[in-house]
Formats: structure tokens, sequence, C-alpha cells
């Protein structure tokens, strides 16, 4: 088997309080092989390299204009991105006085990263922190995986990996998991037709692995924590949580995080210039009534809901 | 209603195009006026009566003017008349100096506050006598009568309606989650080796409602206004003016050391004593049992005189003042003082020095000598193991050493010992007024209560302390007595935790039961409570200026805590805990609390005690890293048991707790202002004229590198650092030689050897500590100078110079790219902190070349008060991207814009050189707390701040725990929120009473999610 791709990093969210025990540093993969159509982090899902356009910081200086060589771009109200004629050369992004414009995905060595992660050391340490790795799809990169994660155990940093489950899991044994200290793994759709349709995959593989991941785990393995996103009218339904909640039961899992829908994925989308297939997508947060809707659906089958 | 007033009412109804069409015609207009004026005092007795006070008339003339020359005019009040001339006298008492007839035109209209936006632009400059500016004030402001109250009630009422417009409606919910913080509270466990007794060392179980005296007290202080009291000055005048002031008796010239302790003697022997109901502690500062404010004529208080009759009226911290106290302090006591105060004494020496003139014009630094200089910690050590009789006896054993030759040690000795007998009296009568009390008390338990306050004041301050009751009311005595000494400019209390904890624990190992034991810990919070309460009893009587340019500052009297012991031990302890428990149940703004860490000696425990009160009261204690205060002390070559007894003072200076007189809020510099010299070749913008010298034109390609214009920038600020040094030196001679203050040297380490006051260097440690304001906004105005223009060569230096020059309008990109293309300070780029660490070293270095009038050395601090915003406001625009009149940031904080990771500016400020910050900074982080989070989780996350932040080497942080939302509904609904705490930068206020300059400021603060 050939070694999987050289990643591109899309961000590093620094003193994320959000994703894991302690002050940790969050590393958005970019890529993923699914598609989710409530995808919060949009700009994770392809895996080349993208301009991104923030009209809210735009100063309408024109140096983007100017300085672009494929006449690609054109200011009215906004700056307007002919993605035909792009290149992806970025010297729009060198040139932008707000950063109004940004380059979504940078190509790091691991020792550069590692370099990067370690500053926050100090606070990872007093806080039982470390470094969570989100996309994206972080597992589509294995081997990069496996060299960050061994060069991030050498420093003695806490690991934690966000993942959607649909990866090959012989190489994720071999490679990625003898170097993680939690796992956050995402449970979205129970059925296999509606994960098709929402997901842009079929969730045979994600819901094997997880069963794998958690007999590893009551074998003294890593820890794992199940997380299902709600979003209204698609995985909040009772339908779909009932089956989740069974299928959880039914393998001995105690406990699980719900993740309220967050309305504001939508503006970066707008930032990006796609256009979501969610166009049902509602703009309000869950009222705590919803939440509360959602969590007795595992309270009631003795599956404990962590705040 | 009077005729003049009708013509000035009308007058602001009449559009200035109808009326002033030329100079001439404001010229007349302003005779006019005058002349009316003169007419009213001239021909209405009732009127006429102001004239008169107890020495006789009061003479005094003002003059008006413009710098355009349109208006020259004057009045005289001579001999009880009054003249309106067309030319300004040679000998004018005071002059008040209009930039051109626009200012004057709003000067006539305007209410008072707006008069004073004029002055602190620089568009009015008071030249002269400021006591009779005053006076003048008063008078017109009698004059206009009712009309000047409608004016002031309109200016209200205008302020209220605009600050509810400027916030949108806000969401009820953000009161509730504030209220919300007290009723959950973490449970602690005895981990700290020197907490003997609290099994929770977090006192969880009690409540602010456990302890209902304290209740009152607090609803009292926050519903009730400070009153003005005439006791101190009329006492001290009255005796002046029989014993004389420059001269005795006898007309031999007054030893002025020897004049203040017979005074100081004189005042406390006949001052009222006063036990609140309900209270623990006998003794208030002033004649109000809840809050008063101490006038000192002799030093800046004759500034009110204007506000006599609205003080009680104004817009932002108004005074109760009756009828009475008015009319005392006008005719008895502040015509005997109008040019005997520290301004005038330096005036009548040095004339009027161009570093006193820049001074007074605000933008460049100030001065704090013009109000006091005890910003320093008494030796309540010595005054507990001795009590005031031992004291006494030390020196009565000094004066009777044959050896002592030296007449003005004897002098000095002498003062002393008569300041340490009106204590003594002083806590006689408290002990007297206690008995009767408790002889008429119909309550039984009451009754008990004064008859052991009548006891326990009767054995202290006078005999050494036996118990913490004894203990804190000789430090409490002691307190009431060294502010009326002694304006209240920062005063400090030390380390009251490791001063009590042996009285604590005696107290204690005389109690046999359990029970017992519990009831008196509650007992001893009371008491500590009763302190905290206490110390709020006096507020600084500041004129309407002081509201705009120090908004909401108290007294600020800081109590440190934590830390070690002068051996090194753990400081931490049972009295620890017990203050950190009337913090979080108070939660007032003075005491203003500081908490000292020692990194591998305190324990995470204390910490996260110190960052859950920090959580519930939204703003203190204050946090210190002890390693880097001892750094940043030790090139002063003092003994380490030394350095590990520091103390804040004032905001957070460290001083020597008990020995050291560092006035360490000496000066308030302004590092913009010198920057904004370089830009313009050291002219001043706002100032106009030169401020300083010649060092290039910006426009003209003067600059050829980066490195010669920071050389420039070093001439400039240096420029102003000497004008500083140079009035504060100036003052520092009037306090030894004007007013000298015995009773602070009797309470001082170093005293009995020296023989001197500590006025005039006496105290063991002698500094004077400055305060350096926009550090960061200067840094990062040298980064984009350095990158854009000679580096990166984006832009030329003149092209940036005329950004600046139109405040970036025609240039809305050169800004983005000053915001975003420029590493800044706190964004964790190399370059950016060693050029914050670059400026640092320039201003510490500068200040080095100076020695201050006791012979010590200048002290180098980077925390802002409020001035952040003052300055900030007479500031133009900077290269860094920052707007016109916009707020520096506070203290030394990175710009918000400086990186996305707050831990970035956390890494950044760390690494700052602790050397050059000996007079401590303030790194002002505003934490929003997330709703949903647990109590020890949102603890926990701040705990690693700090700990990290100090582990790093960072010296000291400030919580606002509070999100905009909050403070915008604060904002728009005062009345909800009236003890709402922040933290400005150093000291706490209650946000309501800010102006709103740094209300906006505090809400733009960036935020932090916890």
């Amino acid at each position: 088997m050939g070694s999987t791709p050289q990643p591109l990093i899309v961000d590093i969210k620094e003193n994320s309080l959000d994703d894991g025990p302690g002050i940790r540093s969050v590393l958005f993969f970019k890529g993923c092989p699914l598609s989710c159509v409530w995808c919060h982090n949009p700009e994770c899902i392809g895996k080349d390299v993208e301009l991104s356009y923030d009209a809210s910081t735009c100063v309408q200086s024109g140096e983007c204009v100017k300085a672009c060589k494929e006449d690609a771009l054109s200011l009215g109200k906004t700056l307007v991105i002919d993605t035909g004629r792009c290149t992806a050369c970025f010297d729009c992004v060198s040139a932008c006085p707000s950063g109004a414009l940004s380059k979504m995905g940078e190509s790091m060595s691991v020792q550069e990263l590692v370099a990067r992660l370690c500053k926050d050391k100090p606070f990872f340490d007093n806080s039982g922190g470390g470094v969570t790795l989100s996309g994206g799809e972080p597992t589509y990169f294995m081997d990069y995986l496996c060299e960050l994660l061994q060069a991030l155990k050498r420093q003695d940093i806490h690991t934690l990996l966000q993942t959607c489950g649909a990866f090959s899991f012989p190489t994720f044994e071999r490679l990625v998991y003898p170097h993680l200290d939690l796992i956050y793994y995402d449970l979205k759709l129970a059925d296999p037709q509606a994960h098709k349709q929402y997901c842009g995959a079929a969730n045979e593989t994600i819901l094997d692995n997880f069963i794998r991941l958690h007999a590893m785990a009551l074998d003294g393995g890593v820890e794992v924590l199940p997380r299902i996103p709600l979003i209204v009218g698609i995985t909040d339904t009772v339908t779909n949580l009932g089956t989740i909640a069974a299928f959880l039961r039914k393998h001995g899992v105690e406990k699980v995080q719900l993740m309220p829908y967050n309305p504001l994925w939508r503006q970066k989308v707008d930032k990006l210039g796609l256009r979501s297939r969610f166009v049902a997508a509602s703009s309000n947060w869950m009222t705590q009534d919803q939440i509360e809707a959602c969590a007795d659906v595992f309270r009631r089958v003795s599956v404990d809901v962590l705040p | 209603m009077t005729t003049a007033s009708v013509l000035l009412t009308s007058l602001s109804q009449v559009s200035m195009e109808k009326l002033f069409v030329g100079r001439n015609r404001l010229n007349f207009v302003t005779r006019a006026l005058l002349q009316l004026m003169a007419l009213q005092y001239n021909t209405r007795p009732s009127l006429r009566s102001y004239l008169k006070g107890r020495d006789g008339w009061i003479d005094f003339s003002v003059g008006i003017m413009t710098e355009t020359g349109g208006v020259e005019q004057s009045i005289s009040f001579v001999g009880g008349r009054v003249k309106a001339r067309s030319s300004i006298p040679d000998d004018v008492d005071v002059t008040l100096r209009f930039v051109d007839e626009d200012a004057l035109f709003t000067m006539i209209r305007a209410t008072p506050n707006e008069v004073l936006l004029l002055i602190l632009n620089n568009k009015l400059i008071p030249e002269g006598n400021w006591a009779y500016l005053q006076l003048f004030n008063y008078l017109v402001a009698l004059l206009l009568g009712r009309a000047h109250q409608r004016m002031l009630d309109k200016a209200a009422r205008d302020e209220h309606q605009s600050r509810k417009e400027a916030c949108d409606p806000c969401d009820p919910d953000v009161l509730k989650e504030l209220q919300a913080r007290t009723a959950y509270r973490m449970r602690g466990h005895k981990t700290d080796p020197g907490v003997h007794y609290l099994e929770d060392p977090y006192l969880s179980e009690y409540s602010l409602s456990d302890f209902p005296r304290l209740e009152a007290f607090l609803d009292d202080h926050l519903e009730k206004k400070p009153e003005v009291c005439s006791e101190r000055p009329l006492l001290i005048t009255q005796w002046f003016r029989e014993h004389g002031f420059e001269n005795d008796h006898t007309g031999q010239p007054w030893d002025p050391v020897a004049r203040q302790g017979k005074v100081f003697k004189h005042l406390m022997s006949q001052k009222t004593p006063v036990v609140r109901q309900a209270d623990l502690l006998p003794g208030t500062t002033t004649t109000q049992p809840t809050t008063g404010s101490v006038v000192f004529p002799d030093a800046q208080g004759t500034m009110i005189w204007g506000e006599l009759d609205s003080i009680d009226k104004r817009l932002l911290i108004p005074f109760d003042i009756t009828r009475e106290t008015a009319q005392t302090l006008h005719h008895d006591v502040f015509p005997f003082w109008s040019k005997r105060n520290f301004r005038e004494w330096a005036r009548s020496k040095y004339g009027d020095r161009p570093s006193q003139n820049l001074g007074e014009r605000g933008v460049a630094y100030f001065v704090w000598k013009l109000v006091g200089i005890s910003h320093t910690i008494p030796d309540f050590r010595g005054l507990l193991s001795k009590g005031t009789r031992g004291l006494i006896s030390d020196l009565v054993d000094t004066l009777d050493d044959p050896a002592l030759k030296d007449e003005e040690s004897r002098v000095t000795y002498q003062a002393q010992i008569e300041c340490l007998q009106g204590v003594n009296a002083y806590a006689a009568h408290l002990a007297a007024h206690a008995a009767n009390e408790a002889s008429q008390e119909p309550d039984p338990e009451r009754k008990q209560e004064l008859e052991e306050i009548a006891r326990v004041c009767a054995h202290v301050p006078q005999h050494p302390a036996r118990t913490l009751h004894e203990a804190l009311t000789a430090i409490w005595i002691a307190w009431v007595a060294l502010h009326n000494e002694n304006a209240d400019t920062g005063l400090s209390l030390g380390r009251l935790d490791q001063l009590l904890q042996p009285y604590f624990e005696a107290d204690l190992l005389k109690l046999p039961s359990n029970s017992s034991r519990q009831a008196y810990i509650e007992r001893a919070i009371e008491l500590a409570g009763c302190f905290f309460m206490r110390c709020t009893d006096h507020f600084p009587l500041s004129p309407d200026l002081g509201n705009y340019l120090f908004g909401g500052a108290s007294s600020t009297q800081a109590l440190t805590l934590g830390g070690v012991t002068p051996n090194g031990q753990d400081g931490v302890s049972d009295m620890t805990y017990i203050f950190l428990k009337v913090t979080e149940m108070l939660s007032i703004r003075d005491v203003n609390v500081n908490a000292r860490f020692k990194p591998g000696v305190n324990s995470d425990a204390y910490l996260s005690r110190v960052c859950e009160v920090n959580f519930i009261t939204a703003g203190t204690p204050s946090m210190h890293n002890d390693d880097a205060v001892f750094a940043a002390l030790r090139p002063h070559g003092y003994d380490l048991e030394d350095i590990r007894d520091w103390s804040a003072t004032g905001c957070v200076e460290p001083t020597i707790t008990g020995k050291h007189m560092a006035h360490t809020g000496s000066i308030l510099m302004n590092l913009v202002a010198g920057f904004e010299m370089t830009l313009n070749n050291g002219r001043h913008p706002l100032i106009r004229g030169h401020a300083g010298p010649s060092t290039g034109d910006v426009s003209s390609g003067d600059f050829e590198t980066f490195e010669d214009f920071f050389a420039a920038y070093a001439t400039q600020q240096g420029h102003l650092i000497g004008l500083a040094v140079e009035l504060n030196n100036h003052l520092a001679e009037v306090h030894a030689q004007f007013r000298p203050t015995p009773l602070l040297s009797a309470l001082m380490g170093g005293t009995l050897q020296s023989g001197r006051d500590v006025t005039r260097g006496g105290a063991q440690f002698n500094s004077s500590g400055t305060s350096n304001i926009g550090l960061a906004d200067v840094t990062d105005s040298l980064l984009a100078i350095k990158k854009l223009v000679f580096d990166d060569k984006r832009v030329s230096f003149a092209q940036l110079k005329r950004a600046l020059d139109t405040n970036f309008e025609e240039d809305p990109a050169l800004k983005a790219l000053a915001e975003h293309g420029v590493p800044h300070f706190g964004s964790g780029d190399e370059e950016a902190l060693a050029m914050a660490n670059r400026v640092l070293s320039l201003v510490h270095d500068m200040y080095g070349k100076h020695e201050n009038y006791r012979g010590g050395p200048y002290t180098v601090g980077f925390w802002s008060m409020s001035q952040h915003v003052a300055y900030g406001n007479l500031s133009g625009a900077l290269p860094s991207g920052r707007l016109a009149y916009k707020a520096f940031t506070p203290g030394l904080t990175p710009h918000p814009s400086a990186s996305k990771s707050f831990l970035n500016n956390i890494l950044d400020v760390a690494r700052l050189t602790p050397e050059h910050m000996d007079n401590n900074m303030a790194f002002n982080v505003k934490l929003v707390p997330d709703a949903r989070d647990g109590r020890e989780k949102t603890v926990s996350t701040m705990r690693s701040y700090v700990k990290t932040y100090f582990e790093q080497g960072g010296m000291q942080i400030q919580f606002n725990v509070v999100t905009a939302d909050t403070l915008r509904d604060a904002m728009a609904h005062p009345e909800n929120y009236r003890g709402l705490l922040v933290r400005i930068s150093g000291y706490n206020a209650y946000f309501v009473t800010l102006n709103k300059q740094i209300q906006l400021e505090l809400i733009e603060r960036a935020e932090y999610g916890l």
C-alpha cells in the first residue's frame, strides 16, 4: 500500500477550551471523505488549497485587482472572483492590506508544526490540555499523522483525535492509534441511506470502526467518546437519535456527547463563495428545551449525556 | 432670576452668527458680562457678602483673553468693590487664556463639565493662581443661581440619554448571570502549610447574608454620596490663624516640621469621635459615619471652590455638602489657603517654569505631588508590637541621648512624639465616646459590643495589641490619623494577612471547644469585613476635572496577600483566606486587594481561590508573580528578606513594607506625547508651539533610517521625562519645606535612625515611582514605521504622515495595512517583542539618569490608572492604525488585534524584562465566562492562564470577568448595577460611576471566552 498524501493545514486554533480537556490547540486538516450538508468547517472539505474572501473586513483598496496577473478579480460592491481564471497563485493575498483575502491551506512539515504547537505546551501542562486533530478528516493523512503524533508524544503532549470514522482500520490501528490519548468519534446518522444522502458516503465502515475501537477501549485501550451533531430536522429526529442510542446501548457504551447546532457556519460558507446544498438550514440556535429533549432519548436507555 | 442670568441664559439661545460677527463684538460682550457681574456684586448685599472672608475682603483679579488677540478684559475684586476693565493688569492673579473666540464663546454658553473639556483639550488655559480661578467660578455660579442649576440638570439628562442610546437593548439574562455568581461557591481543602485552622479555606459555607451588619454597611456605602467634611480644614485653619503659619506668635519663622507636629496634635485632640451604628471598629476619617471626604486646603483642596454650590449635583461622583460646610469653606477656610498650597509654594519659589506649565496642560505628564505624597506603606508591625507608647519611648530615648546634637533631628523627633500623642488623645476620646454610647444603649448585645470597643481603644493603639480585634482597631485608628495628616492618594496597608495571623492564632488558642472556634472564625470574617467597610469611609475630594482624568478612582488603599514570608516560607495563612472571603463577599472598589503568588511555593489551591474571587467579583484581586517582582527589585540592592516583604502600593507598585518612602505614583507619563512630538519635529498638535527640541521633519525626509527616527523619539521622550522629573523634584521640595508629615514619619522604618522627616529622605529606603502609558501603542507604531516605511518601503514616511494628519480618512488601506500587515506586540513575533523590550529599556534608562529629591532612584512602571483613556483622548492618529482620540491599550496590554490567540499575548507580556519594570505593570485581560461551564472548569482555566503566565516570567495580571453586553446594560441601566466592580488599569471602580469614555473603553476591550 502506498503512503497517504501530504496534508494541508487550514488553521491552528490556539487556546481552544471546547475541543477536549484543558487548554488545547486544534489542528484543522484540509480534506474529508464525507461532505455533510451542514458541515461547520466547509473550508476543510476539499483537499486543495482555496482562496477565501471576507467582505466584512475588505477596505476596497483594489490592491488585489492590481496584483492579479490573470485578471480573475474585479471589484464592485464586493470582490468578485472568477474561479475559472484563478490559478491559485495567491499574489492577491500578499497584496491585500486588510487580510480580507486569505489562503485556505498551508503545507507544513511535521517539524514546523510541532515547533508551533510546542509554544503553548506550558498552557497544556498546567491545564491538562494538549493538541486536538480535527478537520476535515485527519485520518486522510495517516503517514503524516503517525509522524506528527509520535513527535507530539515525544514532547509529552496529550493528543486527541476528532474523526468521522471513515478510515481503513488496519492502517489506523498501525499508524495512528498507538499515539492517541483520546478519540472523539462522530456518529451522525444511523440509517445508511440517510447517511449517504446527507453525508455523501455510506456509514457501514464508520459503525464497524466504532464498534472495534469501543471494544479496544473496554480492553484498556484509548478512550472513545461518541459525539452526535444535532442538526435540526436531519440528525435530531427521535428515530435517528433513538436508533443511535440503541446501537450504543447494545455495545455497552455508557456516555455520549451532543453537539447542538451552531448557525454561524453559514458565514464561513459565504466567505468561501460556496453555495450550500443545505438550503433549509436554520439560522437559529437550539433552545435548551430542544437540547434536553434530544438528551432524554439517550438517558432513557441509560446512556449518560455529557455536558 | 437675576438680570445677569437672564442675559447669560439668553446668550445661550442665540446663534453665534447673529451675535459674534467679529472679534470686537466678542470683546464688547465679554466686557458687558464682566460689568454686569461687577454691578451685581457691588449692589446686592446678599452677593457682596461672599466677597468677604474671615480675614477680611478677598482681593483678587481675573483676566480673560484670547490667543488670537481679539479679547482682553479683566475683573478685579478689591476691598469689597468689583471693577471690570478693558485690559489685564500685570499683577493679575489668574488669566483665562482661550485659544480663539470660538473657545471663549463655547465657555460662555457651556455647562461646567463642558468647560472642563475645554481645559482638557487645551482650548482654555488657566494661567496663574488656580484658587482664584475657582473662586471666580464660584462667584459666577452664585450669580447664575438657578440658571446654573438648570444647566447642570439638563447636562445630566442629556448624558443619561446618550448613555442609553449608546447601548443596544440588552439581554436581561446578563444581569441574572452576574447575580448568580455568588450563589455557587467552591469548597477548598486544607493544603497550604500556613493554614492551621480553616478546614475549608475557601469558607464556602458563608455568604454575605450571614453578616447582616456588613450587608447594611455595604448597602449604605453604595447608596450614600460621600459628604464633604469641614472639620479638619476648619480646625487646622483656626489653629494657624491663632499660631501663625509662616511665623509663630513671636514672629519667628516656624520650623515646618515642628508646626505640623503641633497642628496635628491639636487636630486629633479636637477631632469628633464617631462610632458608626453597629460597627465593631471605632473611628471615622471625617465626622460622617458612612463616607466622608477630608478636605486638604493645604494641598489641592481649593480646587473645589468653584463647585461648592454644585458638587452635590454634578454628573459624575457627586458629593453631599451642607450649606453650612460650603459657607465655612468659602468664608473661613479657603481664603486663608489661596496662596498657601503646594502649587503656589512651588510657583513662588520657581516661578511659572516650563516643567510646571507643560505638566498642567494635561497632555504629556501628570505629577501627583500636587495632591499628595503618601503613596506608601506605614510600618504597622512596629505599631502593633510596641504601641504608640513604645514608639514614643523610643523617640524620647533618642532625644535624651546626649550624643544627639543635630537640631533638625530634635525637632523631628519632638514633632513625631506630638503626633503620636494626638493619636492617643483621639483613641481616648473614642474610648470615652464608646463607653458613653454603651451606657445609653438599650440593646444588651450592642451594649456589650460598645463596652468591648471602649475597652479595646482604651488599650490600643497606646499599648501593644493582643487580639485580632485590638490589632485591627489599632491599625484603623492609625489609618484615620494618617488620612487626616495627608491627602488620601494611595496610602496602602501592606501585608495584613502576614501581620494579623499571629493574633488570629493567639485568639483561637484560648478557645477550647470546636464550636467556640467556629464562632470565632465567623467573628474574624466579620471583623475583617468591618475593616474593609471602614476603609471605604473616605473618598478623595476630587474636582470634577478629576472625573475626566482619573475616573472613579477611590483612595486606592492596596492590601497585599499571599506570597512568601521574609525568610522564604509559604506566606499563605488562615488570614489570607479570610481576607479573600471578605473580598469576595463585599466586592468593593477600595480596599484594592493584590494577591502575590510565588511559583513553586504557593499552592494551586490558593491560586484557584484567587481566580474564583476574581470570577465572583468580576474584577479583584489583581495578581502578582513574586519571581518577577523580586527580579525587578534586586538591582536596587535591597536585602532578600526585604524584597520578600514587598507589598503593592496604590494600584500595583512594589514597596518594601513599612520602611520605604517610594511615592510610587509620582509621575504619570504619556509615552505617545513624545512620539507625536517626534512626528511633528518637537511640536505637539494639541499643546501648540514647541513642546520639545527640533529633531527632524518627517515630510522633508530628515529621517534616513529607522534608527534616526528612534533616536529622535528617545530625545523627545527624554525631554518630557526630564521636565516631569524636574517638576516632581520641585514639588518634593514643597512637601519637605511646606508641609512635612511627622505622623507618617513616626510610622516609617528608618526615621528613628535618620532623624529626618520622610518627606526629607528620612525613611530607610527612598525612591519615586513612575507610570508610563502607551507602551503597546508606541511599540506597534514604531514597528509599523520600521516595516512599512524603512524595511519593506511600502509607503513613504511623508505619505504615512499625511495619513496620520487626516486620521487615515483618505487612506483606509494604509490603516488596514498597519493593523494587519505588521506583526504587533502580543502576536508572538520575535521582532515585535524585541521592540517592546527596547522601548521598555529606553524608558527605564531615561529615568535612570535622574535622582529624586530625597536622594533615591526613579522606578519605572507600565500601568495606567485611567490615563490610557485620558491621554488617548488627547492624542492624534498613530502609525499602528489607532485612530485619533481613541483610548490607548490599558497598562501595557497588547492591542486586541495583535493575535487571534490570547495565549500569544500572555507569552509576549511574560517575556518583558522585569528589571525594566521596577514599578510594576498592568496586564489587563477581559474574560467572558461560558454559562454552560461549571465553576470548577472556569476557575481551572483561569488558574492555568495565570500560573503559566507567571511560570513564563509575567509580573502582574488582572481580570475583568464580564461581557461587553453586561457593561452595555449597566451603562443604560446604572440603577441595576450600582456595585458592578471593574478593574481599570491598576485600580478598581464601580462601572456606573465612570465617565462615558472609560465606560466605552471597557466595553470595547477585547474579550476572551472562558
